[in-house]
């Protein structure tokens, strides 16, 4: 992995290709959010390709939403985006610091797991909506193809808090369908409308 | 101001029924701020008070300042009833 980060930093577009044995990250799409409600990759259409990886990665950029306090989310679909709503099992862990160093810590972020849950997964915690506030990280989503095993996704996530602290997200679960995924949809939890880029790998 | 999804790069204005789906997601929001926020607040007043749990280990002696922070924190989310108290409380200083 080292040798891909020294060889294209501060790269978003084009062929990133590693060294000898590891894998080739192939860029299929970059989408602008600007202002927009909801933001979905849909596989089959624009370059969007859910079928021919095991691996799939977004990397989110700058994800800054207009209203306060509101999580970042995703969900699933298998039916080409008429429905995101598939059943979801995780965990959710917040690591925090203070601007001010009053206070830094981890817990169990148990207003943010899903059991079984079909609703959006947050991936952020009640995030600032200033100009220069923003969370950024990535989500791997695996063998979304598969019509056998369930589809399991891991999430690392930076933001600011809305009370202005530092907060690191990590999210893991699995989408409990056998059912191929073909559709990806992000949102705010409370309806905000959001700014940013999003941009879609598939690992080969 | 009308809403938009966002579909693989295609801005797709919201139908009728999707905005009125999407006011009442926004209102059902609004209207459940006071239980987030209280409950945000106690998750994160629990964190502090877990980071000092050791000191009330029967082997290790707790000061009257740390007694007084963590009867602080338990205190906090008292009284409180509307989303700007709520916002407006600020954690004690740990001694």
């Amino acid at each position: 992995m080292s040798g891909i980060i020294a060889q294209n930093s501060g790269r978003h577009t084009g062929l990133v290709k590693t060294s000898s044995g590891g894998g080739v990250w192939n860029l299929l799409k970059t989408l602008t959010a600007s202002g927009d409600s909801d933001l979905s990759f849909v596989d089959g259409t624009d370059g969007v390709d859910f079928s021919s990886y095991d691996e799939h990665v977004f990397k989110f950029i700058n994800i800054n939403p207009a209203d306060d306090g509101e999580e970042f989310s995703f969900n699933l679909s298998t039916d080409g985006g008429s429905n995101y709503n598939v059943t979801k099992t995780s965990t959710f862990i917040e690591i925090y610091h203070f601007e001010n160093d009053g206070s830094a810590g981890m817990g169990y972020g148990s207003s943010h797991d899903l059991a079984q849950g079909t609703g959006f997964q947050k991936l952020t915690s009640n995030q600032g909506n200033l100009s220069d506030e923003s969370g950024s990280g990535e989500l791997k989503l695996f063998g979304l193809n598969s019509t056998t095993f369930i589809k399991h996704y891991i999430s690392d996530m930076n933001s600011v808090y809305f009370t202005e602290y530092q907060q690191q997200d990590k999210c893991a679960g699995y989408g409990n369908t056998t059912s191929a995924v073909d559709a990806v949809q992000f949102a705010f939890t409370g309806g905000s409308n959001f700014d940013g880029t999003i941009s879609l790998y598939g690992i080969s | 101001m009308p809403r938009y999804h966002n579909i693989n790069g295609n801005r797709v204005q919201f139908t009728e029924a999707e905005e009125t789906a999407r006011d009442a997601q926004e209102q059902a929001w609004l209207d459940g701020a006071f239980d987030r926020k209280i409950a945000r607040l106690r998750e994160d007043r629990n964190r502090l008070l877990s980071a000092t749990d050791f000191y009330a280990l029967q082997d290790v002696s707790m000061t009257q300042d740390m007694t007084n922070y963590r009867q602080a924190l338990r205190d906090l989310p008292e009284g409180l009833t509307t989303v700007e108290e709520v916002e407006a409380v600020t954690f004690p200083t740990k001694p």
